[in-house]
This record gives C-alpha cells, structure tokens and sequence, in this order.
C-alpha cells in the first residue's frame, strides 16, 4: 500500500479512528500487528509470511543471545541470526546479481556457464524489515537491549507500517519501550503528524514524481548524447527528486506514527546543506548510517585505528552501503566514490583544519557547493542502469558531447532550476536548525497557508500512485 | 471425557502464547526508557488546522466550479488500473476490442452487441500500441473468444521504447501484476471521478496547466509534441464518446486538436548519434519483427480457436493524407493481411463507412459512432464468418 493513494488514506482513517477508539493497550497492539500486515500483504500476501518468519526467527535467537552464558556462545547466536537475515536478503536481492557475476568469472578463466535466470520477485522493503530485526540481535549482543518476552510486541517493533517498507530504519531499542505504556491522545501531536504527513506527500507528488522525475526520467533514458545544460539538469532534477522522494517517505512515516502516538527519528536534516561528506551523511538517510557506523564501521574499528586503517574502513562502509541500495555495480561505485570523498576529506582536514582560511564564510560556502556538487556526480551512478548511460551522462555533463542534443524544454529547465534553488534555500536556512523549531518561529498565518497550499496542490497534482524509489531497495 | 470446547481451547493455546497479554516485568524491554520524544511545535493546532480545512474546501470548491463552468464534466481516468479491470472481464469466449482510440470511440458497444450477440469488452486505449494487447490475449490459454483489432500503422507498428508501445506494455503489466492495495485504489477513485469534475489526470492536474505556460523553447530542442486536450468522456466499461464542444463541426476545440495530431503524427527527426543508414536499417527490422510477431500471436490465437479481424477506422483531412504518406496502405495494410492471414475492413473501401467526418480529423462523434458502428456489424460478421 502506498501512502500516496486513495487505499492508505481509507486504511489510515480507520485505523486511527479504531485505535484510539480502543481503551485496551494490549487491542491497541493486536490491532497495529493486524493491520501492518494488512499494509505489506496488500503488495504480495505470501511475503507477509516472509516477513513473519524472518521477525519470529530474530525473536526466539535474540532469546538465545540473552539467554547464552558467555561470549562465545552469544557470538554463536549472533552469527546464526545476521547469517539467517543476509542469506534471505542475499537470495532475494542478489541471487540473480551474484550468479550472473560468477558466469563473468568463469568465463574470464575461460569456462563457459550459462548459470539459471532465478525468477526471483523481491518482496518490498526486505532490505529495511531485516535492518529493523538485525538491530535488535545485534543491540541484545552489544548489550544495550534485553531481549523482549513479547514476540507480538517484537512482531510490530518490525512491522510498524509507518516505516516497514522504506524506512526510516527503526531499531527495536527505539522502538520496544514506546509499547511499555499506552501513548496518550494529544491533539497537538496528532495534529503535526497530520500536517507532517500533507508534507511529505507534497514533497513526493508534487515535487519528486510532479516538478522533477519528468526531466530526470528523459534525460537518463536519452540514448544519444546530451549538451552540458541538459545533462547537468538531469542529474540535479535527480538529486531532487531522490531527497524529496525518500525524505517525503520518511515524514509522512514519521507523521503517520505520530498521529498513533509514537515518535520515529529524523531520517534527514537538510542534507543539501552540508559541509563536507561526513556532514552529509549525518544528514542524510540517517537511520543507514548510523546503522552503519554502530554495527559495521565501529566493530571494524573506526577511527581508533592507524590512518590508513580507519580510511579502509571508510571504503568498505560505504561499498556496502552502496551495495545495500541494489544488485548492481552501479551501486557499488555510487558507495566507493562516497567512501573516497571521505578519505579525501580526511585527509584535507588533517591538512587543512588549523589554518585561519579554514572556517571563514568563504571557505565554507565553497566547500558546501563541492559537496553538492561531488554528491550529484555520484548521483548519476546510482541513477544510472549500466556503465554505458553513466559515462555517457559523465561526458555530456563535462563538456565532451558540445554538439549533443538538448532534449528539454525551457519550462522543464525553469522548473527543476526553481525547485533545486527553493531546496537548497530551504536547507541552508535550516541547517542548523529544525523543521518544529521553524514552525514554532513562523507567523501563524504563514504556517496555514503553507498547510493549505500544499493541500490543495497534492489535490490539484493528482498524483498517479508512483512507487516511492526506496521501495526498490 | 474432555468435552470438544475444552479441546478447542487446548488447541487455542499455543497462539494465546503468542498474543498473551505480557506481565509487567515482561513488558520492560530491556534498556533505558525512551528519552527521544519529538518535539510539537507550539502553535494553536485546533484553530489552525480549521481555517486549514476550510481553505481547502473552498479552494477545491472554486476550482470544481471554474472547471466545469469553462467546458469540463466528470469522467473516468483512462488509467492502467480502469483498463485491468476491465480486462479482468474477459472471459474465454469473449469478445474483445484492442488497439488505439480509434477504436475506443468509433466502436459502440450497444450496437456492437445487438449486431454480434454480445457484448464486447473495450480494452482499446488512447495513443496506446495495441500489439502487447493482442499477444497478451494470444498468450492467454483461456481466451478463444474474437478479437476486434484496431489497426493504426504509426502506432501499431511503433518501435520498442517508443511512448506507444510502452502505453501498451504498462496496461498489460499491470493486468499481470496489479496489487490489492492498486485495485482498491481504482474502486475507490471512480466514484470521485464520476462525480468531480477536476478529477481528470491527462488534462486538468498541476502539471498539465504547467505546461499550458506559454515558454518558448530552445532552437533545435528536441521536445516532445503537445498532447491533445480533453476532448472524451469515459464511463465504467470504457467505453469513450467525444465531448460535444468537439463534435461541433468547425469547434474551436476540433481545430486546435486537429493542428496537435500532425505534428504528433509526424515521425521525429532522425537520431544524430546514429548514422542514418543503421537507423533505418534498425526501424526497418522492428518493422519485421512486429510482422512476424503479428503473425505468431495470429497463430497461437487460432490454434485455440479464436477468431480475430483487423479494422482501420475513419481518419480524414490533412491527417489522413499524412498518414497515408508515412506509412501507405501497401507498405503496412495490405502486407499485415497477407502475412497474418487475418481478414481485415478498411473504411475507405466501403462507402458506408468511408463518409464519415470525424470533427478533428481522427474519430468519430458519440453520435456517429452508433451509426458506424451499426454499418460496420454486416462487414464484421462477414470477416468473422458469423
């Protein structure tokens, strides 16, 4: 079920309505698992069994973390459950990946195999419902969760609809003490989720799918080659796209919860704004980096370690994050370049940081564009399907493809120029900040017009149910 | 002896195990309690969100008058979730209508029934290629009805990747892969189109008035042509009429579409990063493989015992001559019937249903097509050996 489409709004009002209708805590709960697997099984019921056995697998080993004498035997534990959640993650999301590069491998030693072409449907969301269920292992090893004796409680920690399918990546340690004592029905709080919620649906129909997909989409499916102008479009309409897409996704998740009682993390903060790449992914997609630094980077040994040490860390981070995002080696190389920035900038920090020039206005503002832009040339890796499209896009956007063609209207250039600008204003001005404070800020009558007209527009734009582009992941 | 409730409440235990209502000291997780609360911002949220919902309100209100003051009425969208449901009606022996709009407005379902003895089940949709359509049905092993195919060259004969074809291939897609949630949607929807009038996804949304700005484009920019406005009306069984500001011969409505369909007809300029021998080369060799695609759906078809004709319906004016041009009757038509073996009906061949005038220039008026389609039955059920 998608929160853009006229299902979730009937499947949302009632159960609101029902829920805090109910007095019971423990109905309350019943009614949430109920109707979570309502939301996923409405894709692909059979995957709601999927999501089940995964949640009940994670369950009952987390029970044997706790309840395991010592280290090693916790250790055995821990093993077994990320094995049992990368194994289904690994068949469902790279089995065809992984067989097609085994054949590359062979044949490069000259075997030839024609592996099966596995018919493989990736069940929604998988790669947030297993970080969900993965956490809370992981936090019962690191010994900073008890295992719960609830598996109904443990079931809706990862199936929460609010975030099930696209995040943000909920760990159950955020999660589980929020199902301790019934939330209490304020208006207030209600009433933001809601407002929350007309936010991130505008920034999804009307920003991502309405005023950008459209150049991104004709400008990487072009197969001849662009001019710089309509190249650099493409990829900055993307850069839109994907933040108001993902970002949309996780404020109206966040709303959603809200409006139930329950309170989701930031999963971005103004990431356009940032200052340097670590800033960056502090800002952006923040439940996945954070994840990462708590169960990969940190056990890996992080910065405690020698330089050169700590920056291979660095890369192998990020190359699983790209890897994380999709079966490609676009993905890859869209995770290896961010794990580069990185390391660029570590090393220009240790050069860099103590001279006087270093925090000047000058300085800052030249470094927060270079981030933008290194982060859109990333972008075209991620955006794009194969190598070929990606050095395509590389070439036009740096001037190699002078007499390409121009494929965009003036009106399609002045609409991603406007929505990129209006973006990039809005985070630098919050930057520091956050969306409650600047509400709180604002006169009243500013924060209901803006309200109403990103009502009215969602109305008018009539999106057409587009997925969400996480959802692929 | 236990009695059978007792033995159904020994069965109830192991998922009461699971649902049971958690003791208290089960029920602390482990950890600290939540310190994270997110904060609310301090407005007067009642007030507020009322003046909120009455803006709206009376914003979509306005809107709704204005559009339908200035010519529009409510209608269903033409969307790939209508076309699944509909598709979902075909039964084995069904009758069933593909192709393009041609076939989505000049085909009468009443008289279709009353000449053929049923009632045939619309899938032709708007600028769409009708070919992922018919191999769909041809690949259906339930289907042996009768298929009605609508045969403009240009869009039946569309290239792989071309917006055609691709129209084709979604609504196909979607019949196999259509979710619940995407079902429910499309129930849930058609009573608000049918009763509000701004409800229109091709015409009236946010990025169709985007578009109506008037902002000249680049020399040499290779932008897509304009999209003809709303000139149809569609109901459940999608079936489309023509609106009347259309119908009216001379409208101010059928000439500005008449000028959106040549420049949407015209083939785009060659590519420039492929040499244009390949080019053609590659268009020509699409073109045989649509042939022989053609003919084996027409093969697989039949060998289930389905019947299928093929119908080219009434075009006129300059846009009848320009499709004449770009893909003649000899180079298409008549190849598609000798190859296939399919019996075909061109208008022109029949003074009945060559004198028609379609208001602009590509289909026929809702009251012309009761006509049309009453004069083409006999021929149908000749072609079909009824």
């Amino acid at each position: 079920m998608l929160f853009n489409s006229l299902t979730f709004i009937v499947f949302f009002v009632v159960v609101v309505t029902v829920y805090w209708s109910i007095h019971s805590w423990t109905t309350r709960k019943n009614l949430l698992v109920v109707s979570s697997y309502i939301f996923y099984g409405a894709w692909n019921p059979p995957f709601a069994a999927l999501l089940f056995s995964t949640t009940a697998m994670d369950f009952w080993l987390g029970r044997q973390i706790g309840k395991a004498p010592d280290r090693p035997r916790k250790r055995a534990w821990l093993i077994a459950s990320v094995c049992m959640n990368l194994s289904m993650l690994g068949f469902f999301k790279y089995g065809n990946f992984l067989l097609q590069n085994f054949q590359w491998l062979l044949a490069r030693i000259g075997i030839a195999y024609q592996p099966p072409h596995l018919d493989i449907l990736l069940p929604v969301g998988i790669s947030f419902y297993t970080f969900h269920s993965l956490s809370y292992t992981l936090d019962i090893y690191r010994g900073v969760l008890q295992p719960t004796r609830s598996l109904r409680d443990f079931i809706l920690a990862v199936s929460f609809f609010p975030q099930l399918v696209a995040g943000p990546i909920v760990r159950a340690g955020d999660f589980l003490p929020q199902l301790v004592h019934p939330p209490r029905l304020k208006v207030g709080q209600f009433l933001w989720g809601l407002a929350l919620m007309t936010l991130g649906l505008f920034e999804k129909i009307v920003l991502a799918d309405m005023m950008l997909s459209g150049s991104a989409d004709r400008v990487f499916s072009y197969a001849g080659p662009l001019i710089a102008l309509d190249s650099w479009i493409g990829v900055i309409a993307f850069a839109g796209q994907i933040f108001f897409d993902f970002a949309g996704y996780s404020t109206c998740a966040i709303g959603a919860a809200l409006c139930l009682g329950f309170h989701l993390k930031d999963n971005f903060r103004f990431p356009y704004a940032a200052i340097g790449f670590s800033d960056f992914w502090r800002r952006w997609h923040i439940s996945l980096s954070t994840f990462l630094r708590d169960y990969l980077y940190i056990p890996l040994g992080g910065n405690q370690v020698r330089p050169l040490r700590a920056a291979l860390n660095l890369v192998i981070v990020m190359f699983l994050g790209g890897l994380w995002h999709g079966a490609a080696w676009t993905f890859v190389v869209w995770g290896l370049l961010h794990g580069s920035y990185l390391v660029i900038e570590r090393i220009c920090r240790l050069l860099f940081e103590d001279k006087a020039w270093a925090g000047n206005f000058a300085t800052r503002a030249f470094t927060g564009f270079g981030t933008y832009a290194a982060v859109c040339i990333a972008w075209v890796f991620f955006r794009s399907s194969d190598f070929t499209i990606a050095s395509r896009m590389l070439g036009g956007m740096f001037g190699r493809h002078a007499q390409g063609d121009a494929i965009l209207s003036t009106r399609e250039i002045l609409q991603v120029v406007l929505v990129t600008l209006g973006l990039i204003a809005a985070h630098c001005s919050l930057r520091d900040s956050n969306i409650e404070a600047a509400v709180t800020r604002l006169p009243r009558w500013i924060v209901a017009a803006a309200w109403a007209l990103m009502a009215c527009a969602i109305i008018l734009t009539q999106g057409n149910g587009n997925a969400f582009i996480y959802f692929q992941f | 002896m236990p009695s059978s409730t007792s033995n159904f409440k020994d069965r109830l235990r192991l998922p009461r195990l699971f649902f049971r209502k958690p003791t208290e000291a089960e029920s602390v997780h482990g950890g600290p309690p939540l310190e994270f609360e997110r904060p609310i911002p301090q407005v007067p949220w009642r007030g507020l969100t009322v003046i909120v919902v009455l803006v709206v309100i009376a914003a979509s209100m306005g809107w709704e008058f204005y559009c339908r003051s200035i010519g529009y009425a409510p209608t269903l969208n033409d969307n790939e979730d209508l076309w699944t449901l509909t598709r979902r009606k075909v039964k084995p022996e069904s009758l069933v209508i593909i192709g393009d709009s041609r076939a989505w407005f000049d085909l009468d379902l009443d008289e279709l029934q009353k000449g053929l003895g049923k009632r045939p089940v619309q899938l032709a949709a708007g600028g769409t290629c009708g070919f992922p359509m018919l191999a769909d049905l041809a690949n259906d092993e339930n289907f042996h009805g009768t298929i009605i195919c609508s045969i403009v060259p240009r869009l039946f004969f569309a290239p792989p990747g071309s917006p055609p074809m691709e129209r084709g291939e979604k609504v196909v897609k979607r019949f196999r892969n259509q979710t619940l949630a995407q079902r429910a949607s499309q129930y849930l929807a058609m009573p608000l189109e049918e009763h509000i009038a701004f409800l229109k996804q091709e015409e009236l949304t946010l990025d169709d008035l985007l578009q109506r700005l008037p902002i000249p484009n680049r020399p040499g920019a290779l932008v897509p042509p304009t999209l003809p406005p709303y000139f149809g009306t569609e109901d459940r069984e999608r079936r489309a009429r023509m609106i009347d500001q259309c119908a009216r011969p001379g409208s101010e409505l059928a000439r500005r579409i008449q000028q959106i369909w040549l420049p949407l007809f015209t083939p785009p300029p060659l590519p420039t990063y492929i040499p244009k021998d390949v080019f053609i080369a590659e268009m020509n060799e699409a073109t045989e493989a649509r042939f022989r695609d053609i003919t084996t759906a027409v093969s697989k078809l039949r060998a289930r015992g389905g019947k299928i004709v093929f119908v080219r319906l009434p075009v006129v004016g300059e846009l009848e001559a320009l499709e004449d041009r770009i893909m003649p009757r000899n180079a298409i038509w008549e190849p598609l019937l000798k190859r296939s073996g399919v019996p075909g009906i061109y208008f022109q061949d029949f003074p009945e249903l060559a004198s028609f005038n379609c208001p602009e220039w590509s289909h026929l008026s809702a009251g012309d097509s009761v006509e049309f389609s009453k004069r083409l039955v006999p021929h149908l059920r000749t072609a079909l050996g009824m």
